[in-house]
């Protein structure tokens, strides 16, 4: 559904991205792992279109998009659940969502109210994950966990059929990562799902495959028990976190 | 008075009130010539009027950048004067000076000046566009020159009603809602699928041909256009209404119009340093009252309400 092939990216001398190969199935969940500055977020801008990348390419469903703009990718069914969110503040909940529905159809009607079924819609995605009754409180004034409820109702409003997710637990007391990673886990089968995340309770939960990220580059790829028995990975990464 | 009851009549006065608002100044307005005759003598308050409801006009389009979108642009009397312009050429030139016609070239022409300028300025952002819009607006002002004398009457209230009927539909439409995500989260507006680019582009276009409407009706109730019309000062003061009146808030840039020009223009009469005025106003509503006028308008009748 999503790959890169030999992606690099480079900033001044520094290599955030060393040559990244990656394949992700149709209705698959993959994770991906590894310390702090292993070019996670840089895979994901780069995989959003936010960065463009030094070198290599990424397809999507077959198709070279190396290089498109981040609403052109969206177009084209990426979306992503941003690490810190990216929502509108002081509307509504249910407008935050319902701005995203919209998108589809397009910003340009002027002259009309929005249609009642993209209210609709929203409101069944705010109950989706857990907000239902919460459509008038602004974005704003939520609590930190159902913020990243509301952040993953965004993402979800354009019927993606690629999720990036980054970081959906961070800053999460333990009940919240509950109700978030149940969540994630309960989606769509057919949707694609890539998760950056460093509690690896949740990675072992939602991962069908986990690829290790390294100084730029994927040095391990597997099973959660494959990657779990792999010397190098423990040695850089999940010694420090497991043991 | 049972809590239902209570919360049913709270919902048809706040459904009601802006609406009943409108009309009252729209009755007020219609008005004038019975209620202003003690100061008819010298025709001066008519004037004054005028400039306000043209005011108004260019403080509505520029709201819909500064308000709605969220782009602060400081060049605003170039599209104004460009469609002051090309009212009273097309006047001239056509040797008809029917008002539809000059409000169509004012309209043709500030959009295709503002689709120009707005290619490049809205690439920029923040204090950047800001210096962009206020760059070109001085060389739209130095390529400005002096027409003469232009004949032609006007019928201006209509067209400011439609101005602001139309402001109103597009801010509750699902064009303005999107102006609105794009003035509080662009990168969100991006990865939902929204070509930022280019809704800013049209928010500019749009913004940019309203305020031509605004220059037309210049030209022909005033039947003389002048570069200062393009100038930074005209810029100042639509940015100055929006401010005062309220960012967002619709009716505001039209009431900070109303307010602007009666202290430029009423109170020198009256007190001295009305300039000095403006200037502390202006302070004291960016320090105090974001919101402007109606914001504080609507903030005390939320708590009256409470």
């Amino acid at each position: 559904m999503i790959e890169t092939r030999e992606l690099r990216r480079e900033f001044g001398g520094i290599k955030a991205l060393a040559g990244v190969t990656l394949k992700v199935a149709e209705g698959e969940r993959r994770a991906i792992i590894g310390p702090n500055g292993a070019g996670k977020t840089t895979l994901f801008n780069v995989l959003t279109g936010e960065l463009e990348p030094t070198a290599g390419e990424v397809r999507l469903a077959g198709e070279d998009v190396t290089g498109r703009r981040p609403h052109e990718l969206a177009r084209r069914g990426v979306a992503r659940m941003y690490q810190r969110n990216e929502l509108f503040d002081p509307l509504p909940a249910r407008d935050n969502v319902a701005i995203g529905v919209a998108a589809a159809a397009g910003p340009y009607r002027p002259f009309r109210a929005p249609p009642a079924s993209e209210l609709l819609a929203a409101e069944e995605l705010l109950e989706r994950v857990g907000l239902a009754g919460r459509g008038s409180v602004p974005a704003r004034a939520l609590s930190h966990g159902e913020r990243r409820q509301l952040e993953l109702a965004v993402a979800l409003a354009r019927r993606p059929r690629v999720l990036l997710l980054d970081e959906p637990t961070a800053g999460m007391s333990p009940a919240e990562t509950n109700r978030i990673t149940d969540l994630i886990a309960s989606l769509d089968r057919s949707l694609t799902l890539v998760v950056v995340e460093h509690d690896m309770d949740v990675v072992f939960r939602l991962a069908e495959r986990i690829s290790v990220l390294h100084e730029g580059r994927v040095i391990a790829e597997g099973t959660p028990a494959e990657v779990r028995g792999d010397t190098l990975v423990n040695e850089v990464y999940l010694g420090k976190v497991v043991a | 008075m049972p809590k239902s009851e209570q919360g049913a009549v709270r919902r048809a006065l706040s459904r009601f009130a802006l609406p009943a608002a409108a009309l009252a100044v729209a009755a007020l307005l219609v008005t004038f010539p019975i209620w202003s005759t003690p100061w008819e003598s010298s025709r001066y308050a008519t004037g004054i009027l005028r400039d306000m409801l043209i005011l108004a006009i260019l403080a509505l389009s520029l709201d819909l950048l500064v308000g709605s979108a969220g782009m602060p642009s400081l060049g605003h009397a170039a599209y104004f004067g460009a469609g002051a312009y090309a009212a009273a050429i097309a006047g001239q030139r056509l040797g008809n000076d029917d008002l539809l016609l000059g409000l169509g070239a004012a309209i043709l022409v500030s959009a295709l000046l503002a689709l120009v300028i707005g290619t490049v300025a809205v690439r920029a952002a923040g204090i950047f566009f800001l210096m962009l819009t206020l760059a070109f607006a001085q060389m739209v002002f130095a390529i400005a020159f002096q027409a003469a004398d232009i004949t032609g009457g006007s019928n201006g209230l209509v067209v400011f009603l439609l101005v602001l009927l139309l402001a109103w539909r597009l801010r509750s439409s699902a064009y303005g809602r999107a102006l609105v995500g794009l003035r509080e989260n662009e990168r969100r507006m991006r990865a939902l699928g929204y070509d930022t680019t280019r809704l800013k582009l049209s928010a500019f276009v749009v913004a940019g041909a309203i305020a031509g409407v605004g220059g037309a009706l210049q030209a022909y109730s005033i039947r003389f256009v002048s570069p200062n019309d393009v100038g930074v000062a005209r810029s100042v003061e639509a940015f100055v209404s929006v401010l005062i009146g309220g960012v967002s808030t619709l009716l505001g840039p039209v009431v900070g119009a109303v307010v602007v020009l009666f202290i430029e223009r009423v109170m020198p009469s009256y007190i001295a340093f009305s300039e000095t005025v403006l200037g502390l106003v202006f302070i004291v509503f960016v320090l105090a009252a974001r919101r402007g006028i109606v914001g504080l308008v609507r903030e005390s009748y939320a708590r009256v309400r409470a």
